[in-house]
């Protein structure tokens, strides 16, 4: 009865909510395939102890940022190795070259401060550094155990520095240029067959271009403490570099050159031998090589020459002992290790240590050796010189895989130095310098107090007014005036005055005294004691003359004493005030004279000026004889003491004597120097 | 109700091409199309597409829903991303049994129930299979009622992540797979709406007449 209405398609019956589940199904696969297209690359990762690592936890980053994480962490089939497999981005893993370094970062504390801090929260993660190379298929890499010091891509330049030990080197340690971190140091390593460790050290740009050939490096770490002529020097360096040791280097000449590839620098203990060593000349293209001896190496330290025909070509860097097999025996052999400076041995400037061991290899071939020689005539420090031996067996300059090349040597004969060097020194010893240098202080001593006495000072004032008094009597007209005899007395005077000024040395002195002693009548009296002393002189000459070596000696003694005596005395003390007063009384007199105005008295004054002038005259004419025969007195003296023999005591007391005598003289003619300086520059108007 | 067993076979509305609106109500001419009353459109066949459609919508979401982290939690710079089922079993681990069940349930077995009693009803009125009792009657409130609890994840994680903000020291965000269980929720929740029930009784008629 009731017709069902035909049933429309399927397809016009489909409900259009059938639409959500379908959206739904397409966006899931949407999603599936996406995550799957999205999900990273597996690569493996080898580790030593992968502690701390969490699978599907542990991140790995680049440059800090998440790049991938980790999705398993298992052994390798021996159980010996970590591997560490993790999903890295598509794009990155694309970009991982080989020699990408992974490596884990954990919390660290060291001295250098504290790193990795965030770790301890979050847990470690895998670092990565590396420079990107595009197509890479690498899946497997080795992991570091700890972060690398020179992390891939960044810039700067990698040295080698050459260290006597790796004690304060610790990898990291900075690398300071002017007290500011420019790098680090890597790991020490020893050199195989030599002294001394290598130890790469990575500057970092834009210092790098502080690099040169005139670099000098040194090891800052802890306190430097220095003494020398500069006194106490305390050098501290920066906290860090106290705790974890460092180096410094600067430049120290402004004609560096830039660094070729693979320098090497030599690293030295402190600033001040760092900097030195530019004299020295050890520089980054010297070449390195070993040499070793049969002999004893006694005297032959670190930084010892290596001279080549004379010249400084390089420096010894370390000494040390090394034991050899030699035709079945076993053998000691003492081994330098030595640098040399190509331009030092006249290559071409900027030769590389590569062009002066194939000059060397050549030069070994036609008969080069290296032999122990004295470094001075006196004492056992040694150096090594390079010599020419055309007619020694043949030899090789020996290459030793990672070591240092041997340059052969031939055995070299020294003298025992160091006994010759004793005896002199005993010899030396036995002087009997002290008496000589006491009895010379006492009367240095003596004659300087006669010399600063004020009175002795005033002597030259004096004179020189007395002088400006005859000059104003001079310049008078009335003086003009009168007949030649004035003139003959100046020229005279002049003449006295020349005498004066020819006479050197001792003569000089005592010829001053003896002319104002004449001059002045006042002065003769006071100077009574000084006959005495010549009295003596001359009494010595006489027994010189007789060859009475005691009573000389005595004599000599004697007259040093009397000397001295006459030096210290009152009398010659009080000479200089008297000296002054006579002078004085020659002023009073001139003013007089030119105060009274009359030709008579100008006259008379003249002629006993006259007269005192020709005293004068004698009395010089006498000095010189007197002096001569001092003079000879010294020369048998000397005569004497030659004869006797280099080494009697006699002797030595009778030069001390007579090198006391003459310095005794030496101040007086000093004192007469003085006294003669102004009168004559005032006498002749110039 | 239970008398109605007894009595005699009766024509009813159905079978007199009547239909009543699911609206309001009221019954409606058999030509009628749309409702005289409240114009709603008067579902006379047995329909059950858009129940299907909304449970497989369900389905496909709650897929996802397990496998894509649910809570992604970082506590002092650890991120860790937790699934549905990885976090319960992670509670149960740590000890609280009765937070992992109550998870669990509201998580895993009531949807997945829900899932499985609206496909049971569909199919029956599909099929046309006879009703014993009022027990597809009572699965139906209960997938009604409890469809909603199915929520209460969604609000965990929700009030969660809005409450836990502490940057550096924890932080919760919801993944990927809260989005998608709201979702699936949702879907299971229309397509429950969308069965009718009467068609229940509807599968009766032909058989009991």
């Amino acid at each position: 009865m009731q017709t069902t209405p035909p049933k429309p398609s399927f397809w016009r019956n489909l409900s259009p909510v059938w639409l959500v589940p379908i959206l739904a199904v397409v966006i899931s696969l949407g999603i599936a395939w996406r995550s799957y297209n999205d999900r990273g690359t597996l690569i493996e990762i080898i580790f030593q102890n992968a502690g701390g690592v969490v699978a599907r936890e542990t991140a790995v980053r680049l440059r800090d940022v998440p790049i991938g994480v980790v999705e398993e962490v298992r052994f390798s089939g021996d159980l010996s190795h970590v591997v560490v497999a993790a999903r890295i981005a598509k794009g990155v893993a694309a970009n991982i070259p080989e020699n990408a370094q992974f490596w884990i970062v954990r919390p660290e504390v060291s001295a250098r401060g504290i790193s990795g801090l965030s770790t301890v929260l979050s847990g470690v993660y895998v670092e990565t550094a590396f420079t990107p190379a595009t197509g890479s298929d690498v899946r497997s890499f080795n992991g570091l155990e700890a972060a690398p010091l020179l992390m891939p891509g960044r810039e700067g330049r990698r040295i080698t520095l050459r260290a006597a030990d790796g004690n304060r080197l610790t990898p990291g340690a900075p690398v300071l240029y002017r007290g500011i971190q420019v790098g680090h140091i890597e790991a020490p390593r020893l050199i195989d067959g030599a002294e001394g460790v290598w130890v790469d050290a990575f500057v970092e740009a834009p210092y790098d271009m502080r690099l040169t050939t005139a670099a000098r490096f040194w090891d800052t770490s802890g306190f430097s403490v220095s003494f020398g002529t500069s006194g106490l020097r305390l050098g501290v360096g920066n906290l860090a570099s106290i705790l974890t040791g460092g180096i410094a280097f600067d430049s120290v000449s402004s004609s560096g050159e830039p660094l070729g590839e693979g320098a090497v620098f030599e690293l030295y203990t402190d600033e001040g031998t760092a900097r030195s060593s530019v004299l020295t000349g050890v520089d980054a293209n010297a070449l390195r090589l070993t040499v070793e001896f049969d002999q004893s190496v006694q005297g032959l330290t670190s930084g010892s020459d290596v001279r080549y025909r004379g010249l400084v070509v390089g420096q010894v860097s370390g000494v040390s002992a090394r034991v050899v097999e030699d035709e079945g025996q076993v053998k000691v052999r003492m081994q330098a290790a030595i640098a040399l400076n190509p331009e030092a041995m006249g290559l071409e400037p900027g030769s590389g240590p590569e062009a002066l061991k194939d000059f060397l290899a050549t030069q070994v071939r036609s008969g080069l050796r290296a032999r122990l020689a004295p470094a001075r005539l006196i004492g056992s420090a040694l150096v090594i010189e390079l010599v020419d031996l055309p007619e020694t067996p043949p030899a090789e300059l020996r290459e030793i895989p990672d070591g240092l090349p041997i340059l052969p040597t031939v055995y070299a004969n020294l003298p025992d130095f160091s006994a010759t060097a004793q005896g002199l020194l005993e010899r030396v010893n036995r002087l009997p310098i002290e008496g000589v240098m006491e009895q010379a202080i006492s009367l240095m001593s003596a004659a300087e107090q006669l010399v600063s006495q004020e009175s002795t000072r005033a002597i030259p004032e004096t004179a020189r007014a007395l002088l400006e008094e005859g000059r104003k009597l001079l310049s008078n007209e009335k003086i003009q005036q009168l007949p030649g005899e004035a003139v003959s007395v100046l020229t005279d005077i002049r003449a006295i005055l020349t005498s004066f000024t020819e006479q050197e040395g001792t003569e000089r002195l005592i010829a001053a005294l003896q002319s104002v002693e004449d001059a002045a009548t006042g002065l003769t009296e006071v100077t009574a004691e000084v006959p005495p002393v010549l009295t003596d002189l001359r009494g010595v000459l006489e027994k010189v003359r007789q060859l009475k070596a005691e009573e000389l000696v005595e004599a000599a003694t004697s007259l040093v004493k009397g000397a001295d005596q006459f030096v210290r005395s009152e009398d010659t003390q009080a000479l200089s005030p008297a000296l002054s007063g006579a002078l004085q009384e020659v002023e009073a007199v001139l003013s007089e004279l030119r105060a009274g105005g009359t030709v008579e008295n100008v006259n008379g004054t003249l002629s006993s000026a006259r007269d005192a002038a020709d005293a004068v005259a004698l009395a010089a004419k006498d000095l010189p004889a007197l002096a001569g025969r001092l003079d000879r007195l010294v020369g048998q003296a000397e005569a004497l003491v030659s004869a006797y023999g280099a080494r009697s005591p006699v002797n030595d007391e009778l030069l001390s004597a007579l090198r006391e005598a003459r310095a005794t003289a030496r101040v007086f003619s000093q004192l007469a120097r003085a006294i003669e300086r102004n009168p004559n520059s005032l006498l002749f108007g110039r | 109700m239970a008398d109605a067993r007894t009595t005699q076979p009766v024509l009813t509305a159905r079978e007199a091409g009547w239909c009543g609106c699911r609206e309001c109500g009221r019954l409606n001419l058999p030509d009628a199309a749309v409702c005289t009353l409240c114009g709603m459109r008067l579902q006379k066949d047995p329909n059950l597409q858009a129940v299907w459609a909304w449970l497989a919508a369900g389905v496909v979401a709650y897929i996802p829903a397990n496998l894509y982290p649910m809570l992604r939690t970082s506590t002092l710079g650890r991120q860790q991303d937790s699934t549905i089922v990885a976090g319960a079993i992670e509670l149960a681990e740590m000890g609280s049994w009765g937070v992992a069940a109550i998870v669990l349930i509201a998580s895993v077995l009531i949807p997945v129930s829900k899932f499985l009693v609206i496909a049971y009803l569909a199919v029956t009125v599909q099929r046309g299979w006879p009703v014993r009792g009022h027990l597809r009657y009572r699965l139906y409130e209960v997938v009604e009622f409890v469809g909603r609890w199915s929520m209460i994840d969604v609000f965990v994680v929700a009030i969660l992540s809005a409450l836990v903000r502490f940057n550096m020291a924890a932080t919760i965000a919801p993944g990927v797979a809260a989005f998608s269980f709201a979702l699936s929720v949702i879907f299971t929740m229309l397509a429950a709406q969308n069965f009718d029930p009467r068609l229940l009784w509807m599968t009766r008629g032909p058989k009991t007449a």
